[in-house]
Parts: C-alpha cells; sequence; structure tokens
C-alpha cells in the first residue's frame, strides 16, 4: 500500500500541463458478416503543445483494452514495431470489464489510469467481457503514427447471446505513457469501436406457417403439409424439411440471418381428399374460359378473377409461361377426369397419388408481373423477421376450393380484362369465390331387396352437378346408375370399383340447359349379405353445384 | 237343462277374464330387444357399443309406425349419410355399418320424414 501511495504522488507530481498524445484504435478492414476477421490497428499519435511543439517522446507506452468476448473471438495479436531493443508484452485476463471513474471522461486515458492505481476506477468480473493490456518499451521512441499493434478478431454469432447487435465491442481503458525521466503524459483517444450492419448467424427459431383452405375449411390440417428448404436457386440439395403441425405451422432451426432461401411447400398426395380437389365448378370454369366472352377494352377478355387461374386451369398443353393458353382441351380433360375416362395426355390435374403443388409466400401469391401470375419462394430471415406465411394451392383446382384464394391486389384481374358476364372483381380479393349454398335430400332405402340412394334437388339455375359417393364395396353392388337430369345435359358417372367409390353430375357445356328438379339422380345397389336397413352403408362428402358464372353451390343437408 | 249349465259355465269362463285382457290391444311388434340395447324411454336411439369396428346392432324405439330417417354427421355435424326407412311403433332392432366411414367419431340421429330429432347418440369409429 505504501508503495502504491508513494507511486501516486510520485505520478501526480510529474504530471504537467501537455497537449494531448493519443490512443486511437480503429478497424483495418471491412467486416460485413458473422465469421468475418475483424482487424483492428491500434495506433500511437503524438500530440503537441499549445505552441504547435511536439509532446515529449514516450519511451513507456501501456495501455488497457476490453473486447467482448460473445461477439468477438481474439485469434492474434501482431506487434507492428520492428525495433530489436524493444521489450513487449500482452497479457489477458478473461471475465472482467472496467468500470470507469465517472468523474472523468472515458477518454481521458491516463486520468483513468492513475483512477485505476487509486482505486477509483477497477475491474469487475463479468463473463462478457475480456481485458488486454499491452505493455512496449524501448529506449527508441515511436514516431507519431506508429502503431502498435493489430489485433485480429473473428465476429461471433450474436445468436443466443445478450446481444441485440455489434454496438461498443472495443473500448480502450486507460492509457498509461511515460517519458524517460517518468513524467506521466496525458493521453486520450478513441472512446469505443462499433460495427454495424453485421449479417448472417444462427438465425434461431424461424416460423414457417401455410394457408391453404384445406386447413380453413378443415377437409384437413396443417400436419398434412410437408416444407423443404433450399439455399435459393438451388433445388437439389435440400437444407431443412419437415411437417407442419396441425395448425399449419412450423419451426426450423439452422437457418442463417440474411441468407435468401426457396422454401417449397408440399401436400401428402396419399390423403384421400385429394380426389375432390378437381370437381365440376373447376369444370364449369375452365369452360368458360376456354369459351370466352368476346373482347374486352383491351383487346383481351377472361373469365378469371386471378392471374394464378390461368396457371390451374392449364391442364394440359404447353404451359401459360411458354405461351400456352386455356382452351377446349384444358375442358375435355378435366371432363374426361371427372367420368374417369384415361386419355393419353399428361395432364395437371391433382388428385390422390398425384398433388402438383404449387406454393409461394402468401402476401404475393399469384402475383402478375408480365401477365403472368407468379409465387415467390424466397424468404431471408433476419433479426427482424423471422416469420414467414406461405399459402399453396394445387395444380387444377381453379376455385381454390383445397388451396389459397390469394389476397394480393396485384394477384387481381382489372375489370377492364374481364369478361361482362362473369365479373366478380367488386368482390373481396380472397373471398370472389365463395360458394353460394342450397338445400338437398341424400337417402338410402332398402327397396324390394335392393338399396336405391336418390339424390332429390329442387336446386335451380345449375348448369353442373357432382356428388362424390363412397359405399360399402363388402355388402353392395352398384348394378344401375339412373339420371334424370334433363335431356341436354352431359352426365357423366366415374365408377371407380375397387375403392367403393363413385362419382356421378351433370354439365352443360353450353352454360344453357340446367340440372332438373325432382330426383335428377338414383343409384341401385345389390346387397351381397341380408340387410334389414342401410345406415351408414352409402357416405357422401363432396355435394356441390355450379351456376352459368362460375358461382359454386354448396349443398347443405338437413 | 244341460243348455242352461252351458250358458251358466260360459259366463263364469268369461267372468274369469279380467278386464285388461279383454280391452289390451294386440301388439305386433314383438321384439327381442337386448339389455344392451333396452330404451327406456318411449322413443330414442341406442347402439350396442360407442366404439365400431364393421357394424353395430342398434335400437331405435318410436312412437308410432311410419318413415324415419337414420342421419349420420361428422364431427362439423355435416351430414354424411343418410337412410330412409319405414319402422314400427317401438322397439326396432336395426344396424349401422361403418366400414366405409373413416376412423373418426359420428353422431347417429334419429329424425321423423320431416328432420324433427327424436333421439341422439354418438359412435366411434374404429376400423
Amino acid at each position: 500500500m505504501k508503495k502504491i501511495l508513494t507511486l501516486l504522488v510520485s505520478v501526480l507530481c510529474t504530471i504537467s500541463v501537455y497537449g494531448q498524445s493519443s490512443l486511437g484504435y480503429s478497424r483495418v478492414n471491412t467486416v460485413t458478416k458473422v465469421g468475418d476477421t475483424l482487424v483492428v490497428k491500434y495506433q500511437y499519435s503524438k500530440g503537441t503543445d499549445s505552441n504547435g511543439n511536439a509532446m515529449p517522446d514516450a519511451t513507456l507506452y501501456q495501455f488497457d483494452i476490453q473486447y467482448n468476448n460473445k461477439l468477438l473471438e481474439l485469434l492474434e495479436n501482431q506487434w507492428i514495431p520492428q525495433s530489436t531493443s524493444a521489450q513487449k508484452a500482452v497479457n489477458t485476463w478473461n471475465g472482467y470489464k472496467f468500470t470507469i471513474d465517472s468523474e472523468k471522461d472515458q477518454t481521458d486515458f491516463d486520468g483513468q489510469y492513475l483512477s485505476w492505481l487509486s482505486g477509483n476506477s477497477s475491474y469487475e468480473t463479468n463473463s462478457d467481457w475480456s481485458v488486454q493490456r499491452v505493455t512496449y518499451q524501448d529506449v527508441n521512441s515511436l514516431e507519431s503514427g506508429d502503431e502498435f499493434m493489430k489485433i485480429r478478431y473473428k465476429i461471433k454469432d450474436k445468436a443466443n447471446t445478450n446481444y441485440s447487435d455489434y454496438t461498443n465491442i472495443i473500448n480502450a481503458n486507460w492509457a498509461n505513457y511515460k517519458e524517460s525521466d517518468g513524467t506521466q503524459i496525458d493521453v486520450d483517444g478513441t472512446s469505443t469501436l462499433s460495427l454495424s450492419n453485421i449479417q448472417g448467424g444462427d438465425a434461431g427459431n424461424v416460423s414457417l406457417s401455410v394457408s391453404s383452405n384445406i386447413i380453413t375449411n378443415n377437409i384437413g390440417d396443417g400436419s398434412d403439409f410437408s416444407y423443404t428448404i433450399y439455399t435459393k436457386g438451388d433445388t437439389q440439395t435440400p437444407l431443412a424439411s419437415g411437417n407442419f403441425d396441425a395448425a399449419g405451422d412450423a419451426t426450423i432451426t439452422g437457418l442463417e440471418n440474411d441468407v435468401e432461401y426457396d422454401a417449397y411447400i408440399s401436400i401428402d398426395s396419399s390423403k384421400e381428399y385429394l380426389d375432390n380437389v378437381v370437381t365440376v365448378s373447376d369444370l364449369a370454369l375452365v369452360f368458360a374460359e376456354a369459351i370466352g366472352a368476346g373482347d374486352g377494352p383491351n383487346g383481351i377478355s377472361t373469365t378469371f378473377d386471378y392471374y394464378l387461374q390461368s396457371i390451374l386451369a392449364n391442364v394440359v398443353g404447353t404451359s401459360i409461361p411458354n405461351g400456352g393458353d386455356i382452351n377446349f382441351q384444358d375442358s375435355y380433360e378435366i371432363l374426361a377426369y371427372l367420368q374417369g375416362v384415361t386419355t393419353n395426355s399428361t395432364t395437371y390435374i391433382s388428385q390422390t397419388g398425384q398433388a402438383l403443388n404449387i406454393s409461394g409466400i402468401k402476401t404475393t401469391f399469384g402475383d402478375e408481373v408480365n401477365g403472368i401470375a407468379t409465387v415467390s419462394p424466397t424468404f431471408k430471415p433476419t433479426d427482424l423477421n423471422k416469420s414467414f406465411n406461405f399459402a399453396h394451392t394445387l395444380a387444377g383446382d381453379v376455385n381454390f376450393s383445397h388451396g389459397f384464394e390469394p389476397t394480393s391486389e396485384n394477384a387481381d384481374i382489372p375489370t377492364s380484362a374481364q369478361s361482362n358476364t362473369t365479373q366478380r372483381s367488386m368482390m373481396a380479393r380472397g373471398a370472389k369465390l365463395n360458394p353460394e349454398t342450397a338445400n338437398l335430400d341424400l337417402t338410402s332405402e332398402l327397396k324390394d331387396g335392393l338399396v336405391e340412394f336418390t339424390i332429390g334437388s329442387e336446386v335451380e339455375e345449375m348448369i353442373g352437378a357432382q356428388f362424390n359417393i363412397i359405399y360399402d364395396r363388402t355388402r353392395l353392388v352398384l348394378d344401375d346408375v339412373i339420371f334424370d337430369t334433363g335431356n341436354t345435359m352431359t352426365n357423366f358417372s366415374n365408377h371407380i370399383e375397387e375403392s367403393g367409390k363413385i362419382n356421378i353430375g351433370s354439365f352443360d357445356q353450353n352454360f344453357e340447359a340446367t340440372v332438373k328438379t325432382g330426383t335428377p339422380y338414383k343409384l341401385i345397389f345389390t346387397p351381397t349379405v341380408e340387410l334389414q336397413n342401410t345406415s351408414g352403408l352409402i357416405t357422401f362428402k363432396v355435394n356441390e353445384g355450379v351456376k352459368a358464372d362460375g358461382t359454386q353451390i354448396k349443398f347443405i343437408m338437413n | 237343462m244341460k243348455k242352461v249349465l252351458i250358458i251358466v259355465s260360459t259366463f263364469l269362463l268369461i267372468g274369469c277374464v279380467s278386464d285388461d285382457d279383454i280391452l289390451s290391444p294386440i301388439d305386433n311388434n314383438i321384439v327381442d330387444v337386448p339389455e344392451s340395447l333396452v330404451i327406456d324411454d318411449l322413443k330414442g336411439i341406442k347402439v350396442e357399443s360407442t366404439i365400431v369396428t364393421d357394424e353395430v346392432k342398434m335400437n331405435i324405439k318410436l312412437p308410432y309406425t311410419g318413415v324415419y330417417r337414420v342421419k349420420i354427421r361428422d364431427i362439423s355435424k355435416e351430414l354424411i349419410s343418410q337412410e330412409k326407412l319405414e319402422a314400427n311403433e317401438g322397439d326396432n332392432i336395426l344396424k349401422v355399418y361403418v366400414s366405409s366411414l373413416k376412423n373418426n367419431g359420428y353422431t347417429l340421429e334419429l329424425t321423423d320424414d320431416n328432420h324433427d330429432i327424436i333421439g341422439i347418440t354418438s359412435i366411434v369409429v374404429n376400423n
């Protein structure tokens, strides 16, 4: 203690009024991302007095610096002076941080040094910081501008730290420059070093969600969907993949901040409800588009509400981006599909076992670019945004019954380009294809030893209707399908015997005739076992009609 | 005398028959109802087992002979199957066939032909 006091008195007595020398430190290179090497130079600058005369030379240069060890990893200390007579030392202590003497400026480095000696400033334990003491002593003084050393640090990821950015990551604590006779030299300098715009690093938990009417309308749930993530532009090497939860949410780890990724959303193609994706309502929309409705003001007319429908409806032939068009081939392929007729064409009609997925960022889903609908798979986690909402739909699902109906303004086909007969542009985006409802009576009945399934309808204005029916094939054999829909309707029935399914319906390609009311459809089954009644033997899921303007009619049964 | 005795005997025999025996209607719907399907109320629907594989017996007990409907609804109460049948007053032992239903919970609803509900029960399909 006596020594310290003696030293303190000695130091205080030797302080004179000089201009400030300085300890400078600044980064040498440009760093932009986590993992980059930051090079910081520590530099001596010789001060001048009030007359502009150079300050006395120093022979002892000593200073303490500290760096945030959560954000920087010390790689290397590199001495710059080449003097062979110099004595050099660097000491390091981890887990300490300097608490300055608040009575003095932080950059009053010699003052802080004296305060540290006297106990008015101190080092406190702090696991986030490391302290280095640099000591250089030589008979020959350094020239102003000479560098003491360069220190290399690796920029660490701030994820899982208590820091949200890279400000104030290096400080100088104090400096002790002395002349050869021990005279203390005033020193000031840089208070702190910060970095900004450092990108990359573990993005932590990144949230993806998927939107689809499959989830919204409880056709299935979010766990039916999965995601695959690639580096942007790559489709070969998945970086991550997994399933969404029932709500359609997923949490992904292992991604980096400020890196662009592509996410592709898929649905489990084994789901039986995929056989209900493309129905007579989609057929009506495609037929209407194929027929066209005359020229619009810009010479082009469409019956669609969204640009994306052109992609979804183009179930066969040249793709829309490559100059394809919606034509009768598309509509007849859908009709053939509903009838269970196999064609030689390669079709893009989503069904069980063949899910043709289309997904992209929800807010821009189906946005028009150069007349073509687009979807974007790209997302970029950043410090400020780690949640991304995706939308999903399926090829062939022109009315979005099993997909996400676009909500972006840019996905909307303007009224000026639409047919006058089908304009729904005044309706809210995302709800233009909402179905109307109507009552219907579907019953099974045991009659004269046969099981009759009848569809009773008093619904008018239907130019099409479809019913997807499942029967107990262990007890029933389908004998007959009886249509009484009117003379000009095109009726279809698609019987998939091995799975006990039959899809029946009608459609008027001229959009004029309507399905006759009464009992337009009747199925006759022969029981293969003795039956007293028929409860549960025949079930139905898809029951829908369509009006001439393409509006879907959702049947409600009491 | 012989005629008088025959007439007296006839009156005596009639006198041994209770009034109830004479006034009760004849029950044409005599059904052997298993204990598990007994419905104490005058009307309703009951299944032999809530968890069903392939098929299950049910009893629909009706207030009068007529046309009724047995409806199967899914979790959202959407109708997915409906039988229309003529059934007798009292107990009617029938079946519900579930092999074409997905494993799930369903509601069985008994209504008259005007869709007025008579009874409701639930089943869980576990094929």
